[in-house]
């Protein structure tokens, strides 16, 4: 009888605590996913933590961590044109405002026309279309960078471009793994 | 068609002596050639005048509009090409290419020399004709740009419209064809047109077709998808035409609509160009809905002894600021802009004055440099251009189609011609305040790659410098001069004034001096482009820019003629010019694009690394400096749009 009652507790406490194995398995299945996505990335270690911040549905494919990048990378942008334009309305320097105004005329098509179109392409599986976009809207934000080399006033937007540049750079590295 | 040369560097070695010669043989075989020989002059002499019968030319028949048939014509032999008249002018358009009765004395071209002449960075389809930009817009994040197109030769015909689209103005993908002559009001041909862009975010888009019967009317198209970011598709109006000739007005001179623009009662209104005798005009056209048309009972403007108006543009500039102005601006601080090609003489003709929006009528500010008899557009190989406005930059952006200055022989021989103008910005130049200022999109600097910079070159009289540069036919060169002593230069003894443009080896005081462009070594094939001054009849110096291509290829079929014009040179400027080098085309710029003269050369020895680039002065009284900034230039690799991507087997070919 004693016996029993051991055996039948030994089982139901393997099954209590080996349950959260069962997430946990999971979990490692898609942070690997991640991993092995962003390491064929020019910036693996800007691809893994961005991507690892944003909840990844389990099932994901590489297809849902190209989306995911092609979305983040439209945030970006958008914040950085934000950004600017802030920068633009309270600018009295009119040296710091011409290149911040050139930059915002790069950035505003991006914002409103190519990336919306990549992503819409995107989801239609249309990839040459979507990576033609995305690699367009890298070269703005890196000509919007050289503006402000060129022109030998300190960029007042830290590390944006480079982060939306970097960002589309992932993006068509993930995008091109799909083709 | 490659023309290898004899080779005479095989080894021969000598067959030993015979020590046996096989005289009977010998003996036998010497009738034997004379026979052969006779026989072989006579088909000689006989080939000889039937070649000779066959190349006198033929009359075109009366009633044949048509010419040679658009959808057969291929590349043709060429003796029929000696016989053909210059293409379009029996369709009723203005010849298309200047006609040569030494086509048949083509040059030898190699592949390598024709493959030289593609352009790298300038746009044009991957093969076959192209001559009027079309329609230009910015759509949706997207340039585009349609251009009258032959799909079937290197010569005009069969017209349709290319479409290719950009995000920058300078990367270009291919599109399929956005239309063809396929309804019975364009049948003869898909013609210019332009595109208006309407404030609820239509497109409207307006241009000429060709009849079977060569009458020219104007129709509707607006695209079939508005949500499509690339505009592929085109409708026509089903109830197209939309105008035709009116009364009064010949039935082949009535083309080329414009962008509309709204008047002050809200109806919209266009241009149409064409010629009552020889007087060119502007026929002016309102609508409400651009489907009904009423015709304006007055002209916008009309220029005796211009002749026919082609490709009529007319466009608001700011008179105090560099911005762009949409097309329906008016008000203070604004002059517009008038412009013809002038079908007679083929040249792009504009002048500037003030518009009223109420009397729907235009007056130069200068009448004697009225359209047609004052400045040119472009002084060079030039025609057929047109503006539209970027609302995406708000700039005013000018396209201009160049034709080749070689034969049609040439260009069927190399399967392609034409060649459009990097895009160029339009600003009124307030520091003269009489002309416009074109220059390139400041797009085009994406592609430069590594410079070179010269700082203070010493270039005396009578005397060329070679400048060290990698490669010499891919360049953006700014370059600046100043003449020795110039405070003096009023006291110098200058001949009188040089009017017109002409060859370097015309000397005199104060010029010519400049860059010698695509030039080999040993400078038997050279491009001088080049500022000559002069003082006129009331004492002061005039500056004229200029281009002389006499001297650009040894090909003696090609077309070589000096052009150029003269440029305002403001105190205390030095004389600086631009230019865009790519292979067969030149773009120069002078005194930051108030002249601006686009060349065509197809040099055979100055090519690939053979091509150099020198500093000349052939001054004989002042010596001159040059500081030039030398920038090599990538290539725009201009491709099809990956257009299998987006599926759905649309894209078969029409």
């Amino acid at each position: 009888m004693k016996g029993f009652f051991f055996l039948t507790f030994i089982l139901l406490f393997h099954l209590i605590v080996a349950s959260p194995w069962a997430p946990a398995l999971s979990l490692r299945k898609r942070v690997d996913l991640i991993k092995k996505t962003c390491k064929k990335t020019p910036y693996p270690d800007l691809c893994i933590s961005s991507l690892r911040s944003h909840h990844i549905r389990s099932g994901a494919t590489v297809h849902d961590l190209a989306s995911m990048m092609l979305k983040l990378t439209l945030a970006n942008a958008t914040d950085t044109l934000s950004y600017m334009e802030a920068l633009i309305n309270q600018a009295e320097d009119p040296q710091l405002e011409r290149p911040l105004d050139y930059c915002a005329e790069l950035y505003i098509p991006v914002v409103k026309y190519t990336l919306p179109q990549a992503i819409v392409a995107f989801n239609k599986t249309q990839y040459g279309f979507a990576e033609y976009g995305v690699s367009d809207a890298g070269d703005q934000a890196d000509t919007c960078e050289n503006d402000f080399s060129k022109s030998k006033v300190s960029s007042p937007l830290g590390n944006r471009n480079k982060l939306v540049s970097e960002l589309c750079d992932v993006a068509v590295a993930i995008i091109k793994m799909l083709q | 068609m490659e023309n290898s040369p004899s080779n005479t560097n095989a080894p021969y070695t000598l067959l030993p002596e015979d020590p046996f010669p096989a005289r009977p043989l010998a003996s036998f075989r010497r009738p034997l050639k004379v026979f052969g020989a006779t026989v072989a002059s006579v088909v000689f002499l006989m080939s000889l005048v039937g070649l000779i019968i066959n190349q006198s030319p033929v009359p075109p028949a009366k009633n044949d509009h048509h010419g040679s048939d658009p959808l057969t014509s291929k590349a043709t032999s060429f003796s029929e090409d000696a016989e053909r008249l210059p293409t379009g002018v029996s369709e009723g358009v203005s010849a298309k290419s200047y006609p040569s009765v030494r086509d048949r004395l083509s040059y030898n071209w190699t592949n390598a020399m024709f493959s030289w002449q593609r352009t790298a960075y300038h746009f044009q389809p991957e093969k076959n004709w192209m001559n009027d930009p079309d329609g230009p817009l910015y759509y949706m994040g997207w340039y585009h740009l349609f251009y009258q197109y032959n799909p079937d030769s290197a010569v005009w015909g069969n017209i349709t419209w290319g479409h290719a689209v950009s995000k920058d103005l300078i990367h270009w993908l291919y599109l399929p064809l956005a239309m063809v002559p396929d309804r019975w009001f364009d049948i003869g041909g898909v013609w210019t047109g332009s595109a208006t862009l309407l404030p609820d975010g239509r497109i409207v888009m307006l241009y000429t077709g060709d009849m079977a019967n060569s009458v020219q009317v104007q129709n509707l198209a607006y695209p079939a998808n508005l949500s499509d970011p690339l505009l592929l598709d085109w409708v026509k109006y089903p109830d197209n035409p939309v105008i035709v000739p009116p009364a009064g007005i010949e039935y082949d001179e009535f083309r080329d609509p414009t962008t509309a623009w709204i008047g002050p009662n809200g109806t919209w209104r266009l241009l149409i160009g064409t010629k009552v005798n020889s007087t060119g005009m502007a026929l002016i056209y309102e609508t409400t809905n651009f489907t009904t048309y009423e015709a304006a009972p007055g002209v916008l403007h009309a220029v005796n002894g211009t002749g026919m108006w082609e490709c009529v543009d007319f466009y608001p500039v700011s008179t105090n600021s560099s911005e762009g102005l949409e097309t329906s601006v008016v008000g203070p601080g604004v002059k517009h802009v008038l412009k013809a090609s002038l079908d007679d003489l083929k040249m792009d003709y504009y002048a500037i004055g003030t518009y009223d929006p109420v009397s729907d009528t235009w007056t130069p500010d200068d009448p004697e440099a009225d359209v047609g008899i004052g400045l040119l557009v472009d002084y060079g190989r030039y025609y057929a251009s047109k503006t539209f406005f970027d609302q995406n930059t708000g700039r005013r952006i000018l396209w201009g189609w160049i034709n080749e200055t070689d034969t049609d022989y040439d260009d069927l021989a190399k399967g392609w011609a034409s060649v459009q103008t990097i895009p160029r910005v339009v600003t009124f130049d307030n520091k003269t305040g009489s002309n416009i200022l074109e220059w390139p999109v400041e797009e085009v600097e994406s592609l430069r790659l590594d410079s070179t910079e010269f700082d203070d070159i010493l270039v005396e009289a009578g005397s060329v410098v070679a400048l060290n540069i990698s490669s010499a036919t891919q360049l953006d060169i700014s370059v600046e001069f100043e003449i020795e002593g110039s405070d003096a230069l009023e006291a110098l003894e200058v001949p009188e004034a040089i009017i017109e443009c002409a060859t370097t080896q015309n000397r005199s005081t104060l010029g010519p001096f400049g860059l010698l462009v695509l030039a080999d070594e040993s400078l038997s094939e050279l491009t001088p482009i080049y500022f000559h001054i002069a003082k006129s009849t009331n004492g002061s110096l005039t500056t004229l820019f200029c281009a002389d291509e006499t001297r650009s290829s040894k090909a003696s079929e090609i077309f070589k003629k000096v052009y150029g014009g003269p440029v305002p040179v403001l105190n205390d400027e030095k004389f600086t010019m631009r230019l865009l080098v790519d292979h067969s085309i030149i773009e120069s710029f002078a005194q930051g694009g108030r002249t601006v003269i686009t060349s065509r050369v197809y040099p055979t020895e100055a090519i690939y690394g053979a091509a150099k680039l020198f500093l000349f002065n052939n001054a004989t009284g002042v010596n001159v400096t040059a500081s030039l900034e030398i920038w090599q230039m990538n290539s725009a690799f201009i491709h099809p749009f990956p257009l299998e991507e987006l599926g759905g087997g649309r894209f078969s070919q029409k």
